[in-house]
């Protein structure tokens, strides 16, 4: 039968007996949901800023962006959508800021889900006004496109001809950022961006591995965990992990912008649910010795 | 129509031709498939052609390169990766996938207005939540076409005429202040779970529960600065940096986790292999057809 109750629906170690340390095990989830809106609401409000520190991880997509030759493009691949918004976006937004700041020229593309197309444009046209950067020549869309593996493949042969027209329909081939792209190997940088797994070892079986186009990634701090074994092989050169990576590359750049804000929120939850788990195993705990006791 | 949908410079005439060409090819030949091949004969077509495509791109993998090409190519050896005599092959295959792909997209559009126009037409219980399908499913699809069919260029000019307009913000509004809040409430509310979920299952039961819980705390104050905050009176060079809860969760991360992570991916990639040579060979139970009689 569903728990009507709103209590935990899980019975721990005298809980049966009753009493405060039985009812600390019972917390009933609507106090738990209201206290965690309450805390992430306060600090969207109120914040209190941290400093925050930059991790080897997030300094390696730095120096990567930073180490792109004259010529070459960085390729953003944004293969996210709002469901991951709260990551992927300030991530999107920390990388396009970083290859404005350091004059790096790049492309925005999708393989998957087709919404990030877009999602990221509206952040990159946004950024790109503050740098007064001209669409076409400085950076561009290539936008949504279908296939993946299979658009991986063809771009190794042939990039304008497999991307085609770009987010707004034009031909690439028109634009000027895309004089001298030919290959996949004219490529400084593959920058991907995602909450979905899958897409990683696709860019690196087909692309950073064949090819050796440097790539690093943007993950969801969800996801990250699974790719450390290939930044210690060196296959990414550089990893943001969640809101925290867009926050660190944000105060490397000196730019900063929404994984900043996003930070005190998360920091305060993250206090808020380990005090839960500390409640919860101390009523555990000391209601087992009063079992045990009496 | 078409040449506004698709673009000045892409809807050349020989083009939308080919385009109406193929769907009524395509039409003919789906007709004729359905008409006269039994469930037999469809399932026999459907192994060979996985077979057939299963078997191009595994021997177009593992062929030594650079050897003769099996038709010629108009294409220039670009970047030295001139491939093996299949590689030529790898673009139209491509092609091919994504034709495919396109039309499964038609098939899941089909199946939805099948499903819920039966559910809208018999007034079933939560009808109204199949109405709502089609009005948001129409919706988005002509204000998404509309918007698209304008081309309007980057940035968006102030002056817009009425039309492009009504497209432009129509589009905008369905898209970026329903659709885009919608999916991220949705999933936003994880966090509750999880937290709830946290707190009714992180139980030390015993000592792996303890040393798993020790491990959730270090890395979860490890990935926000208020751990980097709360030990910030740790010096941050020699070995007793590592006390800092930031390199303590680093450290879980890169030298606890990866080398699980590594395991876990070499067992999931072996697991995969088979998995896929089931499928290629149709070995598979309740692979296309074999449920059906």
């Amino acid at each position: 039968m569903a728990d009507q109750s709103g209590s935990s629906g899980q019975m721990g170690a005298g809980a049966s007996a009753g009493g405060f340390w039985a009812r600390l095990q019972q917390i009933p989830r609507y106090y738990i949901y209201l206290l965690l809106a309450a805390v992430v609401i306060w600090q969207i409000l109120f914040p209190i800023p941290f400093p925050v520190t930059p991790s080897a991880t997030t300094r390696g997509l730095e120096e990567a962006i930073r180490a792109v030759p004259e010529g070459k493009l960085v390729l953003i691949s944004a293969d996210w959508d709002s469901s991951t918004q709260a990551e992927t976006g300030p991530q999107t937004a920390a990388v396009v800021e970083a290859c404005f700041r350091h004059r790096k020229r790049f492309v925005l593309m999708t393989l998957s889900p087709p919404m990030g197309a877009k999602l990221a444009n509206n952040i990159a046209s946004e950024i790109a006004k503050q740098y007064r950067a001209t669409y076409g020549v400085d950076w561009a869309n290539w936008g949504y496109k279908y296939g993946t593996s299979n658009v991986l493949m063809a771009m190794v042969k042939d990039v304008p001809k497999t991307v085609g027209s770009d987010f707004y329909g034009k031909p690439v081939k028109s634009l000027p950022i895309m004089r001298g792209v030919r290959t996949v190997k004219d490529i400084g940088l593959v920058v991907e961006v995602t909450g979905l797994a899958g897409m990683t070892e696709m860019w690196i079986g087909l692309i950073q591995g064949p090819q050796g186009v440097p790539f690093a990634a943007a993950y969801t701090a969800v996801m990250a965990p699974g790719y450390y074994p290939y930044l210690d092989s060196g296959q990414i050169e550089g990893m943001l992990v969640g809101a925290k990576g867009a926050a660190e590359m944000e105060s490397l750049i000196a730019r900063p912008g929404l994984g900043m804000a996003i930070m005190s929120a998360q920091s305060w939850a993250h206090v808020l649910i380990i005090l839960f788990i500390i409640v919860g195993n101390l009523g555990y705990v000391l209601a087992r010795g009063r079992e045990k006791s009496g | 129509m078409l040449t506004s949908w698709l673009g000045p410079q892409q809807a050349t005439t020989p083009l939308v031709y080919h385009i109406l060409l193929a769907l009524l090819a395509s039409g003919v030949l789906l007709y004729l498939l359905h008409r006269y091949l039994g469930p037999r004969g469809r399932r026999g077509l459907i192994v060979v052609a996985t077979f057939l495509f299963g078997l191009f791109f595994g021997l177009e993998y593992f062929l030594p390169v650079r050897t003769k090409t099996l038709w010629p190519t108009g294409l220039p050896n670009v970047g030295g990766s001139a491939g093996n005599l299949l590689t030529p092959g790898i673009e139209p295959m491509s092609n091919i996938l994504a034709v495919i792909g396109a039309f499964t997209v038609g098939l899941g559009v089909y199946s939805l207005v099948q499903v819920h126009g039966r559910n809208v037409l018999r007034r079933r219980a939560g009808w109204y939540n199949s109405f709502a399908f089609f009005l948001s499913f129409f919706a988005m699809f002509s204000f998404g076409l509309w918007q698209y069919s304008l081309h309007l260029p980057e940035p968006i000019p102030p002056t817009l005429t009425l039309t492009q307009r009504i497209a432009n913000d129509g589009y905008e509004i369905l898209f970026q202040g329903l659709y885009a809040p919608l999916q991220a409430a949705t999933f936003s509310l994880l966090a509750f779970y999880i937290a709830s979920a946290a707190y009714r299952a992180f139980r030390i039961r015993s000592a792996e529960a303890a040393l798993m819980m020790v491990a959730a705390f270090i890395v979860m104050l490890g990935q926000v600065p208020i751990g980097a905050w709360l030990t910030r009176g740790i010096p941050n060079e020699g070995a007793i940096a590592l006390l800092r809860l930031e390199n303590l969760g680093e450290w879980v991360m890169r030298s606890l986790n990866s080398p699980a992570q590594r395991g876990i991916a070499l067992g999931v990639a072996i697991g995969a292999l088979a998995m896929s040579l089931r499928v290629w060979l149709s070995l598979e139970r309740g692979t296309f057809f074999a449920e059906q009689k």
